[in-house]
């Protein structure tokens, strides 16, 4: 899946890169941390024609909006039984090939529809494609966001996520669009519910009275997610993990990974978290579950390689070089000397890499808070 | 109806209470996105549209920008020839999100009114660029809709001509728009109706309209799009009023422009030149 | 703290009566000052537009305004004249220059243009038969002709079947190099050159792209734009190379390799062992403090950008002492290399008020 655009490095960049990316600590391009993410601007509320919006600026000037509109749909009855009438604690899984209830499955995925737009691709691009994909099968993964859009047993609300891309994409635009998705569903209000049970739905005209469609409340009794997921780009060079890599850490990364998390609120989890409400001041213990994680190509495998100097025929060397010692010559990893990297992830590499995303106080933690801080005026 | 209730003829105000000679409230801001050639953001009342401009610069290479309908450079000059031509190619692609009106819509990829607009953007702008300066080079206008309220062309080229500022392409003058319409429909065959001024999307549904771009404040016109029928004896009124608002806007415009010149002066990132008032002859 | 989000900077409106309610759009890396300031000036700046008419005060020029009707003035870059007339018109948004009696607005950003004799950094992007085209960031793609490099070894001789074949032994696509505008064409495209010692490709280290050329911010063309530099904390000699395209080049100094050079060599033998590492990819090893000192080097590059100060050497030398200086004042010491965000707004600060 190489979605990742190719950016244009000498391979004597490349191998500096790499060599500075190897030590321990990393050493980035920019001086960060392996941890630290670049500041990045942050609005909600931008388009008051919809039901919520967010625009996200990243350091490197991408920026990306997102706008959230809902409309009341009747909700299709399948095979006689009627939509919505069992509820499945936990939520139904993905609509592929799981077996389930009737109706509720193919609600699920429907009522919600994502569609990402890249200045310059076609949306049936490939890489639209699975961007698109990767952000809706997030949403939808624990099966109780559609739960939230449900009206009454005749209706539901279907839910348009529109994701824009405002620059051109000069770095993979994953985390770009799943922090702004994030932040415009925080944002989200429907209007308020005034019908009561399976009449015609009416809602109250008053929007200050509309709720959000992720509630702020620290009530944990509801058993959904109280926060939609995110989706974090993580790479690794060596043993190193990096976060949030720029476009020319990922060219010279061993291996990328789109990471999907979200609040798991299971009632196993959040006794198993130790959360005290009353307690004010300590900050609720979240609990996170890994939705997904996907790898992703990186750039590097397409560079060509870099010609060490015993083999330059502009160095010096004789062209007249034979076929096998050429062969052997690239074989062998000669230091100074770019490679494009092969092979897979390391799997202990992998494990360490979710552990860090995962762990209380880590990347997901912080990003999750960061993000909660934003004012959703 | 917007107009055809009586409190107009009472108070001559129209719905949202502006006479029939005024602009809604534009807001424009340039440099919007710093990694960008040249960026802009615009708001005529409810409209909103944002702007990026990439080059001039190699073309081809950023071949990828060009019309997100796939396949078709929106207008320009050059034919489909492969031949260099002797000025820049000026591509416009605009993309309508699926949140800018009031019901969620998905524009069609290859959507006709697009490619038109497309077209009429990418004219506009290559009448007053500076093109042939650039030669084998491309101008790559990207825009994007957020939300529309009427006046959308207008917008655009508005967006469009303060982006090529912010991106120092030269010019002639700025390229400025606006709409024009009359208070009664063609059906009502009124000659004495009034034209309106700058008509919002409600307006713009069930009353003859017009757009049009004037090359700076003066009366060459730029870009004429009338798509609603109307009697002839109107139409010479409604275009001398949307001349009139092309000069506003075009003020509006250029006050920005000043702003944001004057403000990188005084922060030292430009250095002062010289003063228009002391060229003395030596 | 690993994340910083940042609500965007309120835009102040300066113009007309729309007092400034919902929207409050980024303006991008602006170097905006402190809000209550910006109203003052504001106010200023409409006062001055009220009485100056023209904007005067300040002397920005737009599209289509009338710089002056004299005859006497001839028009250079960013102006035209009006056909049938003899006003000279301002064709870009900027501030006007005048040399004797030419008269020219320099805009307030534009990409860069190419002049004879500018040292630039550039980006091989295309290999074509008998030359390669440059990316330099300018409007046209420049262009490297087979016949302007130097031979390794120091060799002169006509370039043959076989140099043309081996063409991408010398440079490949992606490959960074330093040039010289030799010439340019009728159209504005650059050619270039890498006659000299001093250019060629470019190996160990790290580039970076300042954008904003032309007036705003960015690299100014100064006295220097090579030096060396010796760094701090063991960080050994780095060279710097501010292309005036505005793509800079930061590495480790590159030595002569020893096993080149002959220790009774006369001063031919030294041109042909130094060209002969011209066109290697092969980095040197680099240690790990070099590469620190690298990263803070860049990092106060970017600083001065994004904070709209100028990119000379001087700049540059002043904002690395202090930036070093920062680091020691600072929690971690000389391992603190980030300079970006509020760190760069300290170090631009701390710059400009000297």
């Amino acid at each position: 899946m190489a979605s990742t655009q190719h950016v244009l490095l000498s391979p004597a960049e490349l191998a500096y890169l790499h060599a500075a990316l190897s030590l321990t600590p990393p050493i980035r391009p920019d001086g960060r941390a392996p941890a630290q993410f670049r500041p990045l601007v942050a609005e909600t509320g931008i388009l008051p024609g919809t039901n919520g919006s967010a625009r996200i600026c990243f350091a490197d000037g991408t920026e990306a909006i997102v706008g959230v509109k809902a409309e009341v749909e009747r909700t299709r009855l399948v095979d006689g039984a009627t939509a919505g009438t069992e509820w499945k604690e936990g939520g139904s899984a993905r609509g592929e090939g799981e077996d389930d209830d009737g109706g509720d499955k193919a609600g699920d995925s429907d009522w919600v529809e994502l569609t990402v737009e890249i200045p310059g691709y076609r949306d049936d691009d490939a890489g639209t494609a699975f961007l698109a994909a990767m952000l809706s099968e997030a949403l939808l993964a624990d099966g109780a966001f559609a739960k939230r859009l449900w009206i009454n047993r005749r209706f539901h609300w279907k839910l348009y996520l529109d994701v824009l891309l405002i620059s051109p994409p000069l770095s993979y635009p994953l985390p770009l669009l799943s922090l702004t998705t994030h932040l415009a569903l925080l944002a989200t209000r429907l209007p308020r519910l005034k019908s009561e049970g399976d009449e015609d739905p009416f809602f109250d005209d008053d929007w200050a009275a509309a709720r959000h469609l992720f509630p702020r409340s620290s009530s944990s009794t509801t058993k959904e997610s109280a926060r939609p997921p995110v989706t974090l780009l993580v790479m690794a060079v060596g043993n190193n993990i990096i976060f949030d890599p720029a476009k020319e850490e990922l060219a010279v990364a061993d291996v990328a990974l789109a990471v999907s998390v979200a609040e798991d609120t299971t009632a196993a989890a959040t006794t198993a978290a130790t959360m005290d409400l009353d307690d004010a001041a300590a900050p609720a213990a979240r609990s996170l579950r890994l939705l997904s994680i996907r790898t992703i190509d990186p750039p590097s495998r397409l560079t060509p390689p870099g010609v060490p100097n015993a083999a330059n025929s502009a160095y010096g060397a004789t062209t007249a070089q034979k076929q096998p010692e050429a062969r052997t010559a690239e074989a062998e990893a000669v230091e100074g000397v770019w490679r494009a990297p092969r092979g897979g992830a390391k799997p202990l590499v992998m494990a360490a890499l979710v552990q860090k995303v995962l762990e209380k106080g880590g990347v997901a933690d912080e990003i999750l808070d960061a993000l909660d801080a934003v004012d959703l005026g | 109806m917007p107009l055809d209730t009586s409190a107009y003829s009472l108070a001559l105000l129209r719905v949202d209470g502006r006479r029939w000679n005024e602009l809604r409230r534009i807001h424009a801001q340039i440099r919007t996105q710093a990694a960008a050639d040249g960026s802009s953001y615009l708001e005529i009342g409810h409209t909103k549209v944002m702007c990026v401009v990439t080059g001039p610069s190699e073309p081809g290479s950023r071949r990828g920008a060009i019309g997100s309908t796939g396949g078709g450079v929106g207008g320009g000059a050059v034919g489909g020839g492969a031949a260099q031509s002797k000025g820049a190619e000026v591509a416009v692609s605009i993309v309508i999100a699926g949140f800018s009106s009031v019901d969620r819509k998905r524009t069609a990829r290859g959507d006709k009114r697009i490619l038109e607009l497309q077209s009429t953007i990418s004219n506009a702008l290559a009448a007053s660029l500076h093109t042939h300066l650039f030669p084998h080079s491309a101008i790559n206008i990207s825009l994007h809709v957020l939300s529309q309220d009427g006046s959308l062309l207008a917008a655009l080229i508005n967006a469009a001509t303060l982006a090529c500022v912010d991106a120092g392409i030269p010019m002639t003058d700025y390229v400025a728009a606006c709409t024009a319409g009359s208070t009664s429909t063609y059906a009502a065959n009124d000659e004495a109706a009034d034209p309106l001024l700058d008509l919002n999307h409600q307006e713009e549904q069930e009353l003859p309209g017009l757009t049009v771009a004037t090359l700076g404040g003066s009366d060459r016109v730029a870009v004429l799009v009338c798509e609603s029928r109307v009697q002839v004896s109107r139409l010479e009124g409604m275009l001398a009023v949307g001349v009139d608002g092309c000069k506003q806007v075009r003020e509006i415009l250029d006050r920005v422009v000043r702003e944001k010149g004057r403000r990188m002066v005084q922060e030292g990132t430009v250095e002062k030149g010289v003063g228009l008032n002391d060229m003395d002859v030596d | 703290m690993p994340v910083t989000i940042l609500a965007p900077k309120a835009v102040r409106v300066g113009y007309g009566a729309n007092p400034d309610h919902s929207d409050s759009e980024d303006s991008g890396s602006d170097p905006e000052g402190d809000v209550s300031m910006g109203l003052k000036r504001a106010a200023a700046g409409r006062k001055a537009a009220a009485s100056g008419g023209s904007g005067s005060k300040y002397e920005i020029v737009t599209p289509g305004e009338v710089i002056t009707d004299d005859p006497q003035w001839m028009r250079g870059h960013g102006t035209y004249v009006a056909p049938a007339t003899t006003s000279i018109i301002s064709s870009v948004a900027g501030t006007v220059t005048r040399t004797n009696k030419l008269l020219s607005v320099r805009p307030l950003r534009a990409r860069y243009t190419p002049e004879v004799g500018d040292l630039v950094v550039g980006r091989i992007v295309e290999v074509q038969a008998k030359r390669w085209r440059v990316d330099v960031g300018s409007t046209q793609l420049a262009s490297l002709p087979l016949s302007a490099i130097n031979l390794p070894g120091g060799i002169l001789r006509k370039r043959t079947e076989t140099d043309e074949l081996q063409i991408r032994t010398f440079f490949a696509e992606g490959d960074l190099l330093v040039a010289e505008v030799q010439q340019l064409f009728a159209d504005g495209g650059a050619v270039l050159h890498t006659r000299s010692l001093k250019y060629g490709k470019l190996r160990n280290g790290v580039f970076v792209a300042v954008s904003g050329m032309g007036g705003g911010g960015g690299v100014v063309r100064s006295r220097r734009q090579v030096w060396t530099l010796e760094s701090a904390n063991g960080g050994g000699p780095v060279d710097i190379v501010l292309g005036v395209n505005g793509y800079v080049w930061i590495s480790k100094h590159v030595e002569t390799p020893e096993g080149l050079v002959d220790k009774t060599s006369g001063i031919t033998n030294i041109e042909e062992s130094v060209s002969a590492t011209m066109y290697s990819s092969q980095n040197d090893r680099i240690g790990p403090e070099t590469m620190r000192e690298i990263g803070r080097i860049r990092g106060v590059v970017t600083a001065l950008v994004d904070n709209g100060l100028r990119v000379d050497e001087d700049m540059v030398m002043r904002g690395y002492h202090e930036a070093v200086e920062m680091a020691m004042t600072s929690g971690e010491g000389p391992e603190d290399i980030y300079l970006g965000g509020e760190r760069g707004e300290q170090l631009a600060a701390a710059l400009t008020a000297v």
